[in-house]
């Protein structure tokens, strides 16, 4: 049995993905079709975590990293290869209904809603598929229309809605149902600066408020570092990091990344111990120092010394700059 | 049921939104239509071109034919969504039909309106007529009863067909040749009484590809016929027998296959 404080519960799942791999040219597409050579591609490599009722959990990884694997075989569309998960103590791929009603789910490149009804109807649709009464239904929209200004969209078919203006009408359909755990997959791609905004102010109040469990990929490290106190890295198919947001930025804190500018393209730094250039964009140069910084004055003084400086500037890296190095081995993180 | 009630939503939802495109949706019941008068004109050629076939009469096939025409109207008001199915595997579509608390299979069934059903059920109806006048059915009131069941045993069975080729897609992605040379082309082969074929083929429209209990066993009864030339005489009897063994086996289809769904990439 599940303790009744956990929302999610996953223990060495894996999921593998065969893929016929054809030849090139037409021959090789004529030899794949009497010799199929399968290539198996492990998605998901025996994952384990826990995720307690009430908490903002950010899913982040590459593309092809497993996160929509995941969030897939949480949601009860894939079955896994192997091990085993559970959601509100339901396993998802073998109690798809009783699971969808418990869950609410929003895919960011792909709309719940039905593409050729206004936007009300859709919400009357949903109600009626999740049993939802009238009564509680009324209640629950009055909120969401609050919340995610909503009201002159709902008369509107959805297909002629903006990206911004359909991601704030599916996050509302996910919800109707006022499920006590929400999964989110890319719910910011492609939005503009204020959409995003909208949206994490709303993400976070029903965390807060209803203490919805939100489950959230994405690419947008703001939304990270605004939204999730607990972050969960995949690289492969594996867990690399499963903690708090804050401590991975404590960890990292002390190394600083110093911005310089220089007056001219072409300037070599070399030679300074300790120091490594992360990034360069025209005259621009991102240097990063290792775990002492007693010798950051130096360092300057040194780069200084050799080429005109226009600008520096002294950095905490940023959550995205972390998981960057992190991608690009620069750091190696144990699993805590 | 809450369950008919809300499937019935979905449907009257689709409906709506296919009416949302008026100009097509007129043009579409306009295209079915011709099409079906001209199937019924072909019908009355033959009719006056050829007398009997293998010891059936004009009439008695023109029964045949709207046993057929039944079983594939109703089949097709129910299950027409499948035949485009595959397009949901392929782009991912069927993500959402999973998260939501109702059968995955049922949502697809609901999830479009087909109006050729109702052409089907005319010319079925018309067949049904000028077949039982010409070949001088008695309707008595077990005939009469029987009708449905036998209808209703040939919607099982097309139906399974169709959901079990439906299912294929969940292991090849694609599947319209398929669904093309099972659903469309196979029903040629029972516009004709079965008995023209040769005992193989009769074998395997019987007991492997069993479209001949969707009207040539079941007319003998109707058509008191001896069932003495059949491969067996109870054979007569079978059609919901073998309604329900074939949807069976494709729903037992349709389950491996949703568990086999691969979604899409991301």
């Amino acid at each position: 049995m599940q303790e009744d404080n956990i929302a999610i519960e996953v223990k060495d799942l894996k999921k593998e993905f065969k893929v016929s791999s054809s030849g090139k040219g037409i021959l090789g597409k004529l030899q794949a079709l009497f010799h199929r050579r399968h290539k198996v591609i492990t998605a998901v490599d025996a994952i384990n975590f826990k995720i307690k009722r009430g908490e903002f959990v950010g899913y982040v990884g590459e593309n092809g990293a497993g996160k929509s694997t995941t969030i897939k075989m949480l949601t009860g569309i894939l079955v896994p290869t192997s091990g085993s998960a559970e959601v509100n103590g339901i396993v998802p791929y073998k109690n798809r209904k009783k699971n969808a009603a418990k869950i609410g789910v929003v895919f960011g490149q792909r709309t719940q809603l039905w593409w050729d009804l206004p936007v009300c109807e859709s919400f009357d649709l949903l109600r009626v598929i999740f049993r939802v009464s009238r009564f509680d239904f009324n209640r629950q929209m009055e909120k969401l229309e609050k919340a995610l200004g909503l009201k002159p969209l709902l008369e509107m078919p959805v297909r002629k809605l903006s990206l911004g203006q359909r991601m704030r009408c599916d996050l509302a359909a996910s919800l109707i149902h006022n499920p006590p755990v929400l999964f989110l997959d890319e719910p910011t791609i492609g939005l503009d600066v204020l959409a995003k905004e909208n949206i994490r102010n709303f993400l976070s109040e029903i965390n807060r408020e209803e203490g919805t469990t939100i489950i959230l990929t994405t690419h947008d490290m703001n939304d990270i570092e605004q939204l999730c106190k607990r972050l969960i890295i995949l690289e492969e198919g594996r867990i690399m990091f499963d903690g708090e947001t804050e401590f991975l930025k404590q960890k990292f804190v002390h190394e600083k990344v110093i911005e310089v500018e220089f007056h001219e393209v072409g300037c070599v730094i070399q030679g300074i111990p300790g120091v490594t250039v992360v990034r360069e964009q025209g005259c621009k140069k991102w240097l990063t120092l290792d775990n002492d910084n007693s010798g950051i004055g130096e360092v300057i003084g040194t780069i200084a010394s050799q080429y005109k400086i226009k600008d520096i500037s002294v950095k905490e890296p940023s959550v995205e700059s972390i998981i960057r190095n992190i991608y690009d081995n620069r750091i190696r993180l144990s699993t805590p | 049921m809450e369950a008919i009630k809300i499937y019935l939503t979905l449907f009257a939802t689709s409906i709506k939104a296919r009416m949302e495109y008026k100009a097509s949706f007129l043009f579409y019941i306009f295209a079915i239509l011709s099409f079906y008068i001209g199937q019924i004109g072909l019908l009355f050629v033959l009719l006056n071109r050829f007398h009997q076939i293998k010891g059936w009469t004009m009439g008695e096939m023109v029964f045949l034919y709207s046993l057929h025409a039944f079983a594939y109207g109703f089949t097709n008001l129910i299950f027409s969504q499948l035949i485009n199915f595959d397009k949901m595997v392929v782009d991912g579509e069927f993500d959402r039909v999973l998260v939501r608390p109702l059968s995955p299979l049922g949502q697809v069934m609901f999830s479009k309106f087909e109006v050729s059903t109702a052409a089907h059920l005319i010319i079925g109806s018309t067949a049904l007529y000028f077949g039982s006048h010409l070949a001088g059915i008695v309707w008595t009131l077990n005939k009469a009863l029987l009708f449905p069941v036998i209808v209703g045993g040939g919607v099982l069975i097309t139906g399974g067909i169709r959901l079990m080729v439906t299912a294929v897609a969940f292991w090849t992605l694609r599947n319209q040749s398929l669904v093309h040379t099972v659903i469309f082309s196979s029903k040629e082969f029972i516009n004709y009484p079965v008995n023209i074929y040769n005992n193989g083929m009769q074998f395997f429209l019987t007991f492997i590809f069993p479209i001949a209990f969707i009207n040539f066993y079941p007319a003998h009864f109707f058509l008191d016929r001896s069932g003495e030339g059949l491969l067996h005489p109870a054979l007569e009897m079978g059609t919901p027998i073998a309604g329900i063994i074939v949807f069976t086996i494709s729903i037992f289809t349709w389950r491996v296959g949703v568990n086999h769904y691969q979604s899409t990439g991301s």
